[in-house]
């Protein structure tokens, strides 16, 4: 049984300004919110239903960038046309997210806001240098989705803030990119994207769902990407789906099987 | 093939179009008139004594109607329980594990007694728990019941157990200990037979904590009006609960009705006493209607899996025959009893395996510990022993250098032998069947690293007690109504009984329906559960079938003005003198003289007869499995899976291939998956997030489910039961298999990742702290 609660239904950016606020929390596809409600765990007094806003959705290019709209629904991101052309690791992540029900309801706003430690959607998007932009009635701000995701169930998003949309910048060639999950209970164990510049030759390793944050780490090539060092690095949450010890491990079996997908998928 | 008319035969389910479609009833869509909702407060410790309970707060709440407590309950009797009624309804004055009930909310919305749940004070004083079976056991363990409770006395549970069994319920002088019951079993000398033996191979496996998680959780609905009672719940057992009821209410059996319309899974979880009580005496407290629906968290707490530390030393001669063999089991079957005793001495029955064990000497203990109580799971005992003895037998093949096959071969015992002395001899032939499992895996065997097979098997006498009774009432019109206690929990038994009913009457199929499991509509059912309904409602039904074709002979007889015996059956119809013929409608509707009347036929079941030696059936299980693991994970995926199901004679195939399939799955789930971890007090994983069940994806690769039909059973056309017997080998199977494909023996289920990988490491269990 959810806490009782009001519920308030802004049809303007300002007027869902006016309402946020401390006990006046963001909703959109409540498949995080509505649980953590239930379980007792959280008991907003006013749920402000974000999907009427017009700013928080949508799926477009912006000069170089690929804008997600924070309302966006997982499965909408998956099947989006701009972003399987541009970000199709992306598109492949959000595909698997969760189960279906999840992703015909949750948003990836809300999943990076909710900052759920086992979320592939915020590995793969610092994966790609991804912003998040933030909108208060003080003004707007981009925040990086790496500095946003701040810590486990906690992110930068401050009570009088939206998260309006994720940009992804895109300029240059193509970015090579590899999402690999290991996931043997409902939430994944372990998530590791790659991200490879072909311009510049530079990686990007995103180990996720593992610890408390998703963690980073760059190489100057692939061949480069030394996973003994991730593994060691790591700071891995213990619980049912694997101890310390073996979470480390399996961080480098899975950066491994990572940079063998990539360098088998070829550019 | 044309033997038969309607059985045999993949008939489609009757319940198939309003499940899928979502208009089958539920007990959860049962409502009452005035009907109040109903919300447990539960224990939030494990083990604690209650100094008070302050429910101002709550009553003062909008919409609250009562608080109930165990004080209220002063006028009944309290406690519940088939076996031993040990079971309070409410705690009275110190909680035994945590989410134990301790009161009831009572309103007219489910949202107000949930907000008012939390507003009810218990103020507790922290005993010491004792929270496995081990520290129930140690010298000087704190007690989870510091008294004794008479045996209920059930005479049909006592021979269930076995006369060869001692089965003690500790009495109350003496030290009271956490014991709660004992079952020994014993033949031969095995010191003497251990001392001249070539191998002595000795294991010890922990079965793991489970929940049978089926999708609907318990719940109830309860009418106490003027000295009656009335309940609806997803009861797999309805008579059962109905006698527990009327002890607690001092009530005749007449005057407690409780019904049970299609249950959500039951596997063993629902059979006996659940939520009924809590209900029941809500609504006796109040004289309104109460509905009460458990979550699924809540449900894990009710009643979960037994679970088993067992110990196997087997004594071999030098080609692999079992000479002895010792076993200890120890249960921790949780705060109360339930069904545990049974479970455990079916666990001892059942854990030395269907071969030739001319020396024997098996322990077994359950344990009181302040932990969710444990009660009947899928096989009822024979998944935890036959996991162990099996994987003792898979060790000794080795050392012997036989293969898995190979030395069940050599000590099988063969068809009409006795497995338990003065019991039936097994009815299967489960030599034929372990050829047919061992080919089908060596089929498709796979040449790659890190591939392993097992074959394992089991036989359980099943717990069936032949009590049945069962009603056909043939209509004016010639249609067909079948009366049966039996419960239909998406086992098929809707369909099979109308099976059965059309093929003894020899009418359409069209024309049966099927009613069942209501105490005060439907005739008698002992229990549904031990796979019992196809053989025993089966042949009650078919002799209530005979009696009706009786009476339909008597009255044409009366109307052609000649003798019975001059009366043949026909299919539907009867035959008299000089070709005569009438339909089963137009005898009835001629004998009472209008458009009118019925015929009822009545079928009566006990032990007598082909059901006077017990078991009734042996119920067995014959598995392979084999598995691929990936070394760098330690991940265990299924290649194959092989059942062969001993069934006599199939009635419905499709339906016993589900249950096989179902069976094999669920085990799958235990073997692989599933474990109940308690934290502290409480369970970290009371729920479906984090208990994981099989998944669709988990599914083996290759599935070959075969049906050995040799119309061996005395269930109809030979038919006996099925439902439970694969799930029982595949804790075995799947050991073997993961220690053929990575080296070394398991010692515990389930084979998660990381313990496989540990196992193919040679790792500890676990680390020591940082």
């Amino acid at each position: 049984m959810l806490p009782p609660f009001r519920l308030a239904r802004p049809k303007t950016l300002d007027e869902a300004l006016d309402a946020i606020g401390e006990d006046q929390v963001p909703y959109c596809g409540g498949t995080e919110l509505l649980l953590a409600m239930g379980a007792g765990l959280h008991r907003p007094d006013v749920l402000v239903d974000v999907k009427r806003l017009p700013e928080l959705a949508g799926i477009r290019l912006d000069g170089n960038d690929l804008v997600i709209g924070a309302t966006e629904r997982h499965d909408r991101v998956a099947e989006h046309p701009l972003v399987r052309e541009h970000v199709p690791m992306l598109a492949a992540v959000e595909r698997a997210v969760g189960n279906a029900r999840v992703r015909n309801q949750g948003s990836i706003g809300g999943n990076l806001c909710f900052a759920e430690p086992k979320s592939d959607v915020g590995t793969a998007l610092i994966a790609f240098q991804a912003v998040a932009t933030l909108v208060s009635p003080g003004g707007r701000r981009a925040l990086s989705v790496e500095e946003f995701i701040a810590g486990p169930y906690y992110s930068a998003k401050e009570p009088d803030e939206l998260l309006v949309d994720v940009r992804i910048p895109l300029g240059g060639p193509e970015v090579r990119a590899e999402y690999v999950k290991y996931q043997i209970m409902e939430r994944p164990t372990l998530g590791v994207a790659i991200a490879h510049e072909p311009e510049t030759g530079a990686c990007r390793v995103v180990v996720g769902a593992v610890g408390e944050v998703p963690a980073v780490w760059t190489f100057a090539a692939p061949d480069e990407i030394d996973a003994d060092t991730i593994a060691s690095e790591v700071d891995p949450t213990p619980d049912l789906t694997g101890s310390e010890r073996y979470k480390r491990h399996v961080t480098g079996v899975y950066v491994r099987r990572a940079v063998d997908a990539l360098m088998s998928r070829g550019s | 093939m044309t033997e038969f008319s309607t059985v045999g035969t993949s008939v489609r389910r009757r319940d198939l179009v309003e499940k899928v479609t979502g208009s089958a009833e539920y007990t959860v869509d049962v409502t009452m008139p005035g009907m109040l909702h109903a919300k447990v407060v539960r224990s939030d410790r494990a083990h604690a004594r209650i100094l008070s309970i302050d429910a101002t707060e709550a009553l003062a709440a909008p919409d609250v109607v009562a608080v109930v407590t165990a004080a209220d309950l002063e006028p009944l009797f309290p406690r519940f329980g088939h076996i031993i009624a040990d079971h309070f309804i409410l705690a009275p004055d110190k909680v035994r594990y945590f989410g134990e009930p301790v009161a009831i909310v009572l309103a007219e919305t489910l949202g107000a007694a949930s907000d008012a749940m939390r507003l009810v004070r218990v103020e507790y004083e922290d005993l010491p728990s004792v929270m496995t079976a081990a520290a129930a056991l140690a010298e000087g363990a704190p007690l989870v019941h510091e008294q004794a409770y008479d045996a209920t006395g059930d005479d049909s549970f006592k021979s269930l157990t076995g006369k060869k069994h001692t089965m003690e319920f500790p009495e109350a002088e003496g030290a009271r200990t956490n014991v709660a019951h004992e079952v020994d079993l014993e033949w031969g000398d095995v010191d003497a037979a251990r001392a001249g033996a070539h191998l002595v191979v000795e294991s010890t496996v922990h079965y793991p904590m489970l929940y049978a998680y089926g999708m609907e959780p318990y719940n109830a609905v309860a009418s106490y009006v003027d000295g009656a009672l009335s309940v609806v719940s997803s009861a797999q057992h309805p008579y059962m609960v109905r006698d527990d009821l009327a002890r607690i209410f001092d009530l005749p059996l007449s005057r407690v009705r409780v019904s049970t319309p299609y249950i959500g899974g039951g596997y063993g979880s629902k059979s006996y006493t659940k939520v009924e009580p809590l209900a029941s005496v809500a609504s006796w407290m109040v004289g309104r209607p109460v509905k009460l629906v458990l979550s699924v968290e809540e449900a894990i707490y009710t009643t979960r899996v037994d679970t088993a530390d067992i110990h196997v030393r087997s004594s071999f001669d030098a080609e692999g025959h079992i000479l002895a063999r010792e076993i200890d089991i120890v249960m921790d079957s949780g705060a109360y009893a339930d069904n545990s005793p049974l479970v455990l001495a079916k666990c001892v029955n059942r854990s030395f395996g269907p071969y030739r064990v001319p020396n024997l000497r098996v322990r077994g203990r359950s344990l009181y510990t302040n932990t969710a109580p444990a009660s009947s799971y899928r096989g009822f005992g024979a998944p935890q022993g036959n996991f162990a003895a099996e994987t003792n037998l898979d060790q000794a093949a080795e050392q012997l250098g036989l293969d898995g096959a190979e030395i069940r071969r050599r000590n099988l015992v063969r068809h009409g032998e006795a497995i338990l002395p003065g019991k039936r001899g097994i009815d299967a032939d489960l030599l034929a069947d372990l050829e047919i499992a061992a080919s089908s895996l060596e089929r498709d065997r796979k040449d790659t690293p890190y591939y392993g097979m097992g074959v394992s098997c089991s036989a359980s006498d099943a717990g069936a007690y032949p009590i049945s009774t069962a009603q056909v009432r043939i209509q004016f019109d010639g249609s067909v109504i079948v009366f049966s206690g039996s419960t239909e929990m998406g086992q098929g038994s809707q369909s099979l009984l109308s099976q059965v009913a059309a093929e003894e009457l020899g009418v359409d199929l069209g024309v049966v329906s099927v009613v069942q499991s209501d105490t005060s509509v439907t005739p008698y059912e002992r229990t549904t559960g031990a796979s019992r309904t196809s053989t025993l409602v089966g042949l009650a039904l078919q002799r209530a079938c005979a009696d009706a074709r009786t009476r339909i002979r008597d009255m044409a007889a009366e109307i052609w003005s000649c003798t019975p015996d001059e009366v043949i059956d026909l299919p539907g119809a009867v035959q008299g003198p000089e070709g005569a013929k009438l339909a089963y409608g137009e005898v009835v509707r001629k004998w009472f003289g209008g458009t009118a009347g019925e015929v009822t036929g009545i079928g009566l079941l006990r032990r007598e007869g082909v059901t006077q030696e017990m078991p009734p059936f042996w119920e067995t299980g014959m598995v392979g499995v084999a598995v691929e693991v990936d070394p760098e994970t330690g991940v265990v995926t299924v290649d194959q899976l092989v059942t062969v199901a001993d069934i006599g004679f199939a009635i419905n195939p499709q339906a016993v291939e589900g249950q096989d399939l179902g069976a094999a799955t669920q085990g799958l789930g235990g073997a692989l998956y599933e474990e109940l971890v308690y934290d502290g007090p409480q369970l970290a994983n009371a729920n479906m997030v984090d208990y994981r069940v099989p998944r669709v994806t988990d599914m083996p690769r290759k599935i070959d489910l075969v049906l050995a039909e040799r119309r061996d059973g005395i269930g109809p056309y030979g038919a006996k039961g099925a439902g439970e017997g694969q799930l029982n080998p595949i804790g075995g199977a799947v050991a073997a298999a993961v220690a053929r494909a990575v080296g070394r023996w398991p010692n515990r289920l389930p084979l998660t990742p990381e313990r496989v990988w540990r196992l193919l490491n040679d790792l500890e269990d676990s680390d020591p702290p940082a």
